[in-house]
This record gives C-alpha cells, sequence and structure tokens, in this order.
C-alpha cells in the first residue's frame, strides 16, 4: 500500500510538478469560460477546479489524469442555474457525487464496454465542438480588436513552441495569455475583460451547506440534472481514462474512478463549487508535459487556486479573448483529426454511429444522449450483422419424403424472421426433420418463431422432428456462465 | 516438478545469486528457473512544456510516446536474453543439468506470483540495479516480496561463500516453531551445523520450549549448539553472528501485521537490513 502510495505520488516528482503548471494554465480559461456559461461568477468554476483537482489527485483510479470544471457539465446546468439559482447548482453538484459514487459502488464503470469505438470517437468530437462553440458568444458583436487579439492569441500559442531552446520550456498558453494581457492594458482597449464576466475568488473557498430547502420539492428539481450530471460526468472520466492509459501504457481502475469522482463533485459542492469531471484536452496537455502521477493533479488545482486568489487583480485584467484563444486551442487539441480522414476508410455503419453522436450531442447540448443514440445505432448495426449469420440448409430424401433443413449459425430477434421464410410450407412432404445442431438460439423470439415453424408445417400435414434442440437453445439462458470457463464456451461454440 | 527461481537482474549482484542458486538446486536436486522481469521504467515526458495541443495532437502524442518505449524494450529486451543465456551457462557449467530461463514483462512481484505453482525456493538478491555498492540499503522488493510469497526465500548479499553452518533464531512463538519445522522438512540446511539461539526475556515457558527445540533438532541428525544470549534482538544476533563466524541465517518470516510493525519494526527486516550472509526467510 505503501508502496503504491509512493509510487503513484512520489515517483515522478520534477516532471508531475512542472506538468502540473502547465495543465493549472490550461484549467483557468475553462472554469472561467464555463461558469460564465453555465450562468454563474466565474469564482464557481474556479473554486469547483481546485476541490476538484485536489480531491481526485487522492481518491482518482487513474493517476496523471487530469479533473476539474468542464464544459460538458457546464452546459447541463444552464436552466438549472437559470430557474433556481446557484444554490440549487450546489445541491445538484453533492447529489452528483452520491450518485456518481452509488455507480461505483455497482460497479458500473465496466458498462464502458459496450460504448464501442466510434462512439467515443463521436463523443471526444462532440466535446470538442461544444467548447469551441461555447467561445462563440466572445466572438460575436465585438469590436475587430478582439478577433485580432484571439488571431494573436493563436499564433503565439502554436508558434512560440518552435522557437528553439526556449520555445519548449515556456508554456505557450501562459506566455498568450500575459502577452494579450500587457497589451489590453498598455492601448487601454475597451474590450472585455475576465473582471467584466463576474466575480473572482478573493480568498480560498470555505465551507458552506448549500442554502436549499430539505424537501421532495428540491430533490424533484435537483435529481434529473444531477443524474444528467452523473452520466456525462463518468463517461467522459471513463474515456479520458482509457485515453490517458493508452497514451501511458498502464491500466486504471474504472470503478475507483467512478467512486473518485462522486466524492470530488461532493467536495466541490460543499465548497461553492459546480460539478465536474475528467478533461481529455488538458490531461492529454498533462501527459504530453510529463505529468504521470497523482501529484501532477494535485499541482496543477493548487497552482490554480493560487494563481487566482494571490493575483486576482492582474487575473481580472485579462481579456476574454487570451482566454477565448486557449479554448479554441483546447478544443482543437481534443478533436479526433483522424476521425474525419478516417470516414473514407471505415465500414458506413460505424461512420455513422460517429456522426450521429456528434449531430444529437451538438443538437441537444447533452453528451448523455449523443452518447445513448451512439450505442444504440452500433447495437443495431451490429445485430444486424450478426443476424446474417444464419443460414437454413434443405435437402430432399427423396425416396422417404422427407425434408431435412439444417440451421446454421444464431437465431434471434434480428434474424427470427429470416429463419422463418427459409422454409418452404408449400412443399408437400410428409416427414420434416429440422436440425439444430449447429444452430443457436439466443432469445424467446427466436423459440417462438420455431414454434410457428412448426405449426405451420403441422398444420400442412406433415411430422415435424426437431434434432439438436438442447445444444441449440443452450444459449437461450440469460446466465450461461460462460465467461469464465473456456469448456462451456467451446461447448457452447461447438460446430462454430 | 517445482523449481528453483533464481531472480537475476544483470547487477554485480547476479553472480553471487547464480552461485547461490547452484548450492541450492544441487543439494534439494530442484532445476533451475533464472527469472529476468522487464520492469517498466517511468516514461520520462517529451520535455515538452509548451502546453499547446493541436491538430491530432493525441494521435501524435500516442505515436511518440510508443516509439520512445519501443526503443527502450527492444533494448532491455536483448540485454535481458544475453544475461539469462549468461547465467543458464554459468550454471550448467557449474553441474546443474536442469536449467531454465523464463523473461517477463512486469513486475518482479507479480511475475514472482504468476509461477507461484511451480516455485519451491526463490532466490533473490538483497538489492539490485541502481543499488550497487551501497550496502545498507535493501532492494525495493524485498519486503513486498517477503510479505506475499508463499515460498521460502533466500537473500543473498553481494558475495557468495557455501555455508558450513546455520543460524535459526528462536523465540517461543508459534512463527519460530513453524520456522523450526520447515528447517527439518525441508533439505536445504541437512549436514549444517546448526546454532540455536534465543535472545533472553522474562517469559519463564521458553526454557522448556526452547530445549524441546533443541532435541527436536537433533533427532533430526542436526548437529546443534544452543545458547542464550542477551540484549537487543538484532544486534545481539548480529554480534553472536559474527563471533560464531556463521554462514547462512534463517528466519521466520514477518511476526505482526503491517501496520503493527510499521511502528514497532520488524526484526526480520532489521536483520535482513544488517546481515551480510545470506538469509533464508521461511513462509
Amino acid at each position: 500500500m505503501l508502496e503504491h502510495m509512493k509510487r503513484d505520488w512520489l515517483s515522478n516528482i520534477r516532471g508531475d510538478v512542472l506538468a502540473g503548471i502547465v495543465v493549472a494554465l490550461a484549467l483557468i480559461p475553462e472554469a472561467i469560460a464555463f461558469s460564465i456559461i453555465a450562468g454563474v461568477d466565474p469564482k464557481v468554476g474556479l473554486y469547483s477546479s481546485f476541490c476538484i483537482a485536489v480531491i481526485i489527485a487522492f481518491v482518482g483510479g487513474r493517476p496523471g489524469m487530469i479533473s476539474a470544471a468542464t464544459g460538458a457539465m457546464a452546459l447541463l446546468m444552464v436552466t438549472l442555474v437559470k430557474d433556481h439559482g446557484l444554490e440549487y447548482l450546489l445541491a445538484a453538484t453533492l447529489l452528483t457525487g452520491v450518485l456518481q459514487i452509488c455507480a461505483g459502488y455497482l460497479k458500473l464503470g465496466s458498462l464502458m464496454r459496450f460504448v464501442s469505438r466510434s462512439v467515443v470517437t463521436g463523443f471526444v468530437n462532440a466535446l470538442a465542438i461544444l467548447i469551441f462553440m461555447a467561445q462563440l458568444p466572445e466572438l460575436t458583436d465585438v469590436t475587430w480588436h478582439v478577433y485580432a487579439m484571439t488571431a494573436a492569441g493563436l499564433g503565439i500559442i502554436y508558434l512560440f513552441p518552435y522557437i528553439p531552446a526556449i520555445g519548449k520550456m515556456i508554456p505557450s498558453p501562459l506566455l498568450c495569455i500575459v502577452a494579450l494581457t500587457i497589451v489590453a492594458m498598455f492601448l487601454d482597449l475597451n474590450i472585455r475583460t475576465v473582471g467584466d464576466m463576474g466575480e473572482l475568488p478573493d480568498t480560498l473557498p470555505i465551507f458552506l451547506w448549500p442554502d436549499v430547502p430539505l424537501n421532495l420539492e428540491t430533490l424533484l428539481i435537483i435529481l434529473p440534472y444531477s443524474a444528467g450530471l452523473a452520466v456525462v460526468g463518468l463517461l467522459e472520466s471513463m474515456m479520458t481514462a482509457t485515453i490517458v492509459d493508452e497514451l501511458t501504457d498502464t491500466t486504471s481502475d474504472g470503478n475507483k474512478e467512478c467512486k473518485g469522482q462522486g466524492i470530488a463533485n461532493i467536495g466541490a459542492g460543499l465548497f461553492g463549487g459546480m460539478a465536474g469531471c475528467a478533461m481529455i484536452g488538458q490531461s492529454i496537455i498533462n501527459v504530453k508535459s510529463g505529468g504521470r502521477g497523482r501529484l501532477s493533479t494535485f499541482v496543477a488545482g493548487l497552482v490554480l487556486i493560487i494563481m487566482v486568489v494571490f493575483l486576482d487583480d492582474w487575473v481580472s485584467q485579462i481579456p476574454m479573448a487570451a482566454l477565448v484563444a486557449v479554448m479554441i486551442m483546447v478544443s482543437i487539441g481534443t478533436f479526433s483529426w483522424s476521425s474525419i480522414t478516417d470516414l473514407r476508410t471505415h465500414p458506413v455503419s460505424s461512420s455513422i454511429v460517429m456522426v450521429s453522436t456528434v449531430i444529437v450531442v451538438v443538437a441537444t447540448h447533452n453528451l448523455a444522449f449523443g452518447v445513448l443514440i451512439g450505442v444504440l445505432l452500433a447495437t443495431l448495426f451490429f445485430s444486424n450483422k450478426i443476424g446474417r449469420l444464419m443460414m437454413v440448409k434443405p435437402h430432399f430424401n427423396k425416396t422417404d419424403n422427407v425434408r431435412t433443413y439444417e440451421v446454421i449459425g444464431q437465431v434471434f430477434f434480428a434474424s427470427a424472421e429470416q429463419f422463418t421464410k427459409a422454409f418452404d410450407f408449400k412443399e408437400a412432404v410428409e416427414t420434416v426433420i429440422i436440425d439444430l445442431t449447429h444452430a443457436h438460439f439466443w432469445d424467446i423470439t427466436a423459440v417462438s418463431s420455431l414454434d410457428k415453424v412448426v405449426i405451420k408445417f403441422r398444420r400442412e400435414g406433415a411430422t415435424v422432428t426437431i434434432v439438436g434442440m438442447n445444444e441449440a437453445t443452450a444459449t437461450v439462458v440469460d446466465k450461461f456462465g460462460v465467461h469464465n470457463d473456456p469448456e462451456e464456451v467451446e461447448k457452447l461454440l461447438g460446430g462454430h | 516438478m517445482t523449481k528453483i527461481i533464481t531472480c537475476v537482474d544483470g547487477s554485480a549482484i547476479s553472480s553471487a545469486v547464480t552461485e547461490a542458486a547452484v548450492w541450492i538446486s544441487k543439494k534439494l536436486d530442484k532445476p533451475l528457473l533464472f527469472l529476468h522481469t522487464l520492469e517498466k521504467e517511468q516514461q520520462h515526458g517529451a520535455d515538452d512544456y509548451s502546453g499547446a495541443i493541436g491538430l491530432g495532437a493525441r494521435t501524435a502524442l500516442l505515436e511518440e510516446m510508443t516509439k520512445l518505449d519501443e526503443q527502450r524494450s527492444k533494448v532491455a529486451l536483448q540485454l535481458g536474453i544475453k544475461l539469462l543465456e549468461y547465467v543458464v551457462n554459468q550454471a550448467k557449467t557449474s553441474g546443474v543439468k536442469d536449467v531454465e530461463s523464463l523473461q517477463r514483462h512486469g513486475d518482479l512481484i507479480d511475475s514472482i506470483d504468476d509461477i507461484e505453482g511451480q516455485t519451491r525456493l526463490i532466490v533473490i538478491g538483497r538489492s539490485g540495479k541502481g543499488h550497487d555498492g551501497n550496502f545498507s540499503v535493501l532492494g525495493s522488493h524485498i519486503e513486498t516480496l517477503l510479505r506475499k510469497a508463499s515460498h521460502p526465500v533466500m537473500v543473498i548479499p553481494s558475495t557468495f561463500k557455501t555455508p558450513v553452518s546455520f543460524m535459526i533464531a528462536y523465540d517461543g512463538r508459534e512463527t519460530a516453531d513453524k520456522a523450526l519445522q520447515r528447517v527439518i522438512d525441508g533439505g536445504l540446511l541437512h549436514g549444517l551445523h546448526c546454532h540455536l539461539v534465543s535472545v533472553k526475556n522474562n517469559e519463564s515457558y521458553q526454557k522448556d520450549k526452547f530445549a524441546a527445540a533443541q532435541q527436536k533438532l537433533e533427532d533430526k541428525g542436526f548437529n546443534v549448539t544452543a545458547s542464550f544470549i542477551e540484549g537487543n534482538i538484532h544486534e545481539s544476533l548480529i554480534e553472536y553472528k559474527e563471533a560464531h563466524d556463521i554462514g547462512l541465517i534463517v528466519m521466520g518470516a514477518f511476526g505482526h501485521s503491517k501496520l503493527r510493525q510499521f511502528f514497532l519494526g520488524s526484526n526480520t527486516l532489521k536483520m535482513l537490513e544488517s546481515s551480510k550472509v545470506p538469509m533464508v526467510v521461511l513462509k
């Protein structure tokens, strides 16, 4: 245990601390930008980012992953804040945490296996688009100065790293923010700054219980929001975890991460912050900057709060254009560029899944709906494909006037109709043998269509014999506990 | 057949470990299995603190990190193969007929755990790579290994000399009785002169138990010198060892839970840290 702690925390101190500082710079714009979108003061998002990052560093299941206040979550809170106010948001955040902890104990993290690669790609792309779209209000109805500032900011972010020697030592988003702030202050430009967007934190967060009546009415108000937040938060966290797993070639504990997200959200709610989750873009920045351990997440949260609390006079001078530039970078970095080129090579069905996920998310601003549609479509496409793995071979024995149908493959709701159609009821035969030895009946639909076939043949006056019924229907039972027993699986798959 | 699992990592201690393993293998008439694990080192970052991520950043980063890992792993894999070839040869020329080698990716403890079923005894150097020459440091794996392993573990210092006598500390506790039984049941220590040592304390029943233990060993044909010594447990044991030129120490596994040990300190662990002769820790 102690050894684990040492490895998770202290094995990479230099890398983690430096990466944490770099990441903090990418957390601030997101926290501020999405607080504004959620309709609350920037301090709510900043407190939240601090609490979540620091808590998840201890209790998360994926060292090196960054969690804080995120856009995906903020977008779900808009109407709650508008209709009921901040206190209800804090209460909803607490409930979100409780739901996520339950999900962790119920081991719902393993449900992620039903989320296919295409859905994950769609989710990631949709998220990138949402982050980008969230910047648009800052770019509409403004003077040309803002466009110039944003363009200059992006220029600094992407070109500065190419400067030899110092290019890779100083975080370019930091340089972008500092440079644009200095320019705005010197030229005395009349453009929006962070200070115009609402209250910034001037103290460390303090413990406060949300000021809401504790009754059923409150619960009914916040529950739908909390459920949505819990689902989206876990989805994004799980997906980010798989991305970090892949990048670092290590494994993570999904259910621990679920519980950790829950605890972190409860912490955020109690200290005046809004619900958050893991962040794909910032986690990539963390890994890229050398962050691997829990320390990196911790430092990111700590640096963030130090910067905004002690430098709040300066932070309030930052022009929004600088933050917009950083967020556009995060959006671009989050987007899976290869998914566009893959559209040509991937099967149409998986492209449809990916694009549908994106469209539904962008239309509803709710990542959960997108994933739901994506998973549904992927499942439909899959069952359609598997349904085609079925064949009925007729043989005829003229001397005895016996017709044998040999059924091979998977019979279930998607292939049941095809199965029924394969029999020739018009043929006048005395005996019909249906050989199911090499077939698998997966559900009740399959069994009842076999019944139908038998009844139809009987009505035509044929005697029906069924061969291999037991083998074929072994798979109907829901719990054919085969996962761990290779022998059982072999029995089931016999003949395939 | 169960085997002598011998952990080698290419550090200076590996040759002492090999010699010890050869001795054990011959004595117990069990095959040798040299185990080399390729432990994943913590990846370093790309030294890129620009914090900028552009189009295709994830794919590019994955590609870059895979390349780094690939290069490092390839070298480590080759080195490991060479090392195993070398030690297998060394063992064969020393007269062990049945020698195998196994190379695994991942943590050493996990790898040992994976082959638990075919283990008779585990031989490991007291500290591995990165500690060469620094005597007082115990290898990072030793403690965890001793806790997790379900078979005896022999911890080897930087040089190995075939022992002619061994010392077993006896405190009358259940773990000590178990250890004694294991010495009698196993074949490794038969024929070696046995020093049965007890550090004095006030518990009166101990004396009878001590005599019984001595009797038990003598019945099995051990040549026993039994001694009562006084003082701090581990210091006096080490003193005794020095005075009688003892070649090998036998200890029972840790007496108490990890939590208690965290505060109290474990004698076994202390002995491990200061012992300059091989130590067998019985489970």
